[in-house]
């Protein structure tokens, strides 16, 4: 079977990421990367990356590459999905979708019209502790489950770990601009608690929420939501950008058993040490199980899960809860 | 030998806790126009973490000013953009835009203001260095600060440091290969009258609620102190040997306030896998290794 040639478009945070992946994939190939740093494409070129570009459509008018990853910024996500998928292009779109339900719709639509597959990257998904608790919940081992609460709490986009703790970083502006961003920790981190959930449980009936500001900013930056399930099920998510600690935990509570799994970054030392070794990182291993799953998907004409749909699902849900934000005195 | 102050602050009295910390260093206010105070603004991290100067701290020390000084007296709240830091979000994050309404006082991005070059030897070591016209000539000049216990090879941030962010330079971190002839360079080109702490929260191994403030006219006995009560010893932190040589301050110090013995065993002090893990990341940092690995 012929190898499949991946563009990636974005050299941020992630992206840095799926280049180091994609230069690891065994039956696909990262032969091209878009960005509008030189000095990243030149980073990018040392790790073998044949083509770089400063334009996308650049890349997009390539016709060696199958399938495109995008990791640019939130409110380029449309953009750039619809001139993917109009290029021929299978996807796969970070998280979250897009700024709003609206605009995850037209890249549907337009994924759709082209013929495309579109994966969105939630890599939680791929992450061996959650996997395990699904499994646990899957057969029965938990009983019926009741409750459960889901926790991403860290500094979003205003840190990074390491060995002594944390160092801080450069935010790019646009994290702080809630047009560009469609808001604030629910569109960030919440959009993986709803994700994982709704892998968990099925599709979100009914969600509050209650919004905090403790930086002042235009958007929020920690919320606590309550969603009701059509299972049944009633979860609890809360979320937050105030905290040097780092927290990625969900717990279920079941009528036979209670069970919680979470991510705990490395120290950046051991991160380090393992990296060096030539091992894959265990912190960093869900990005490479999900872009395996998206080659797996395109190689076998098997439709991507997390799905564009789920996506949109999730980008519904932050609409809604938005929408009920209530007030405490 | 420089008089250091150590007191508690009770129940969030800063405001008597400021005025005690300098009564017991015998400082009485000049009579003066134009002050610049520099808290010391960590990144987007408030003062409940520790890193950043209470803006509560600093309004006590304002009123202080105004009561001591005269109403009228022209204060300025000082910081500069940092490499990850810019002033403009930060003033708003860590509540420092609030306080500057409330008490009517500029907070000034010295980035954005105008300055000269100035040129200082630290050992054998020219720097020239960026220094903003507000702070040249400002009448009086105090450093509000914390204290932080860090890594090799600065070990705490306090006073000293605290004046290394005001060059007016964003890219502070490509002097961090010389960081303590920096720090010694800033402070010898921008010399600070007074210098207080705000030690409600140390930022060390651990984040402690210490509840203490301290006061002194001498940066480098106020650092010795700081290193001190950590159970750093003052003299294996270069910057301060190095400050001490070219006449900045003294490490010597007499201790007035709360006595030693307080301090025993409730600092927040590295243990051995802290220092370990410390060592390592010095060794990785030096290694560039986050740049080959694209940690960064």
């Amino acid at each position: 079977m012929k190898q499949l040639n991946l563009g990636l478009i974005g050299l941020g945070y992630v992206g840095k990421i799926h280049l180091r992946h994609g230069t690891k994939l065994t039956d696909a190939k990262l032969v091209a990367v878009s960005d509008v740093s030189r000095n990243a494409l030149a980073k990018a070129r040392k790790t073998g990356v044949k083509h770089t570009y400063l334009d996308y459509q650049q890349l997009l008018k390539n016709p060696d590459i199958d399938a495109v990853i995008i990791a640019l910024p939130t409110h380029l996500h449309n953009v750039c999905a619809l001139d993917a998928a109009e290029a021929g292009k299978d996807i796969f779109l970070e998280k979250p979708l897009a700024s709003n339900p609206k605009e995850g719709e037209e890249i549907l639509r337009a994924v759709e019209k082209n013929g495309r597959k579109l994966m969105a990257g939630y890599h939680f998904r791929f992450a061996p502790p959650f996997r395990d608790l699904r499994e646990q919940m899957l057969n029965g081992f938990l009983g019926e489950i009741q409750t459960a609460t889901a926790t991403f709490v860290g500094a979003g986009p205003m840190i990074m770990h390491r060995a002594d703790g944390h160092s801080p970083r450069p935010v790019p502006s646009w994290w702080f601009d809630k047009k560009l961003t469609g808001g604030g920790v629910l569109m960030d981190l919440g959009c993986h608690m709803i994700n994982l959930l709704r892998w968990y449980f099925g599709e979100i009936v009914d969600v509050k929420s209650y919004l905090g500001y403790r930086f002042k900013l235009d958007f929020e930056d920690h919320a606590a939501c309550v969603a009701k399930f059509v299972s049944g099920q009633v979860a609890i998510f809360h979320v937050g950008w105030f905290s040097l600690g780092h927290q990625v935990r969900v717990e279920l509570f079941g009528t036979a058993k209670t069970a919680s799994a979470e991510i705990v970054p490395p120290a950046k030392i051991i991160h380090a040490i393992q990296l060096l070794m030539g091992k894959s990182s265990q912190f960093y291993l869900p990005h490479f199980l999900e872009l395996k799953q998206f080659i797996h998907c395109l190689k076998n004409d098997i439709p991507p899960s997390p799905s564009g749909m789920d996506g949109l699902r999730d980008l519904e849900v932050i609409s809604k809860a938005y929408a009920n934000s209530i007030q405490l005195e | 030998m420089s008089l250091v102050s150590l007191v508690k602050i009770q129940e969030k009295q800063f405001k008597k806790a400021i005025i005690d910390s300098l009564q017991l260093i015998d400082y009485n206010f000049p009579k003066v126009q134009n002050i610049v105070i520099k808290p010391n603004m960590c990144y987007y991290w408030d003062y409940t973490t520790g890193c950043t100067t209470d803006p509560k701290f600093v309004g006590n020390l304002i009123d202080v000013l105004r009561e001591q000084i005269s109403p009228k007296v022209n204060i300025s709240l000082v910081e500069s953009d940092a490499s990850a830091m810019k002033c403009d979000r930060a003033f708003k994050i860590l509540g420092y835009d609030q306080l500057a309404q409330q008490y009517n006082v500029p907070l000034i991005n010295l980035c954005n203001e105008k300055s000269d070059k100035a040129t200082t030897t630290v050992g054998k070591t020219k720097i020239t260095l960026q220094v903003p016209y507000i702070i040249k000539d400002a009448d009086l000049k105090i450093n509000a600060t914390k204290i932080k216990y860090s890594m090799e090879p600065i070990k705490i941030t306090c006073a000293m440091k605290n004046i290394f962010g005001c060059i007016p330079y964003p890219q502070k971190y490509r002097y961090h290969p010389f960081l303590s002839e920096v720090i010694v360079a800033a402070n010898k080109l921008m010399k600070f009258d007074l210098c207080l702490v705000d030690g409600q929260i140390i930022q060390g191994a651990q984040t402690r609620k210490m509840d203490m403030a301290m006061a002194s006219t001498d940066q480098v006995a106020l650092d010795a102190v700081a290193a001190k009560l950590a159970g750093v010893n003052p003299k294996s932190i270069k910057y301060l040997q190095m400050a001490s040589k070219e006449g900045l301050g003294r490490i010597s110090f007499k201790n007035r306030g709360i006595p030693w013995e307080y301090f025993g065993g409730i600092f927040p002090r590295r243990g051995t896998k802290e220092k370990f893990m410390a060592k390592a990341y010095e060794m990785v940092n030096k290694m560039h290794l986050e740049r080959r690995l694209m940690l960064d």
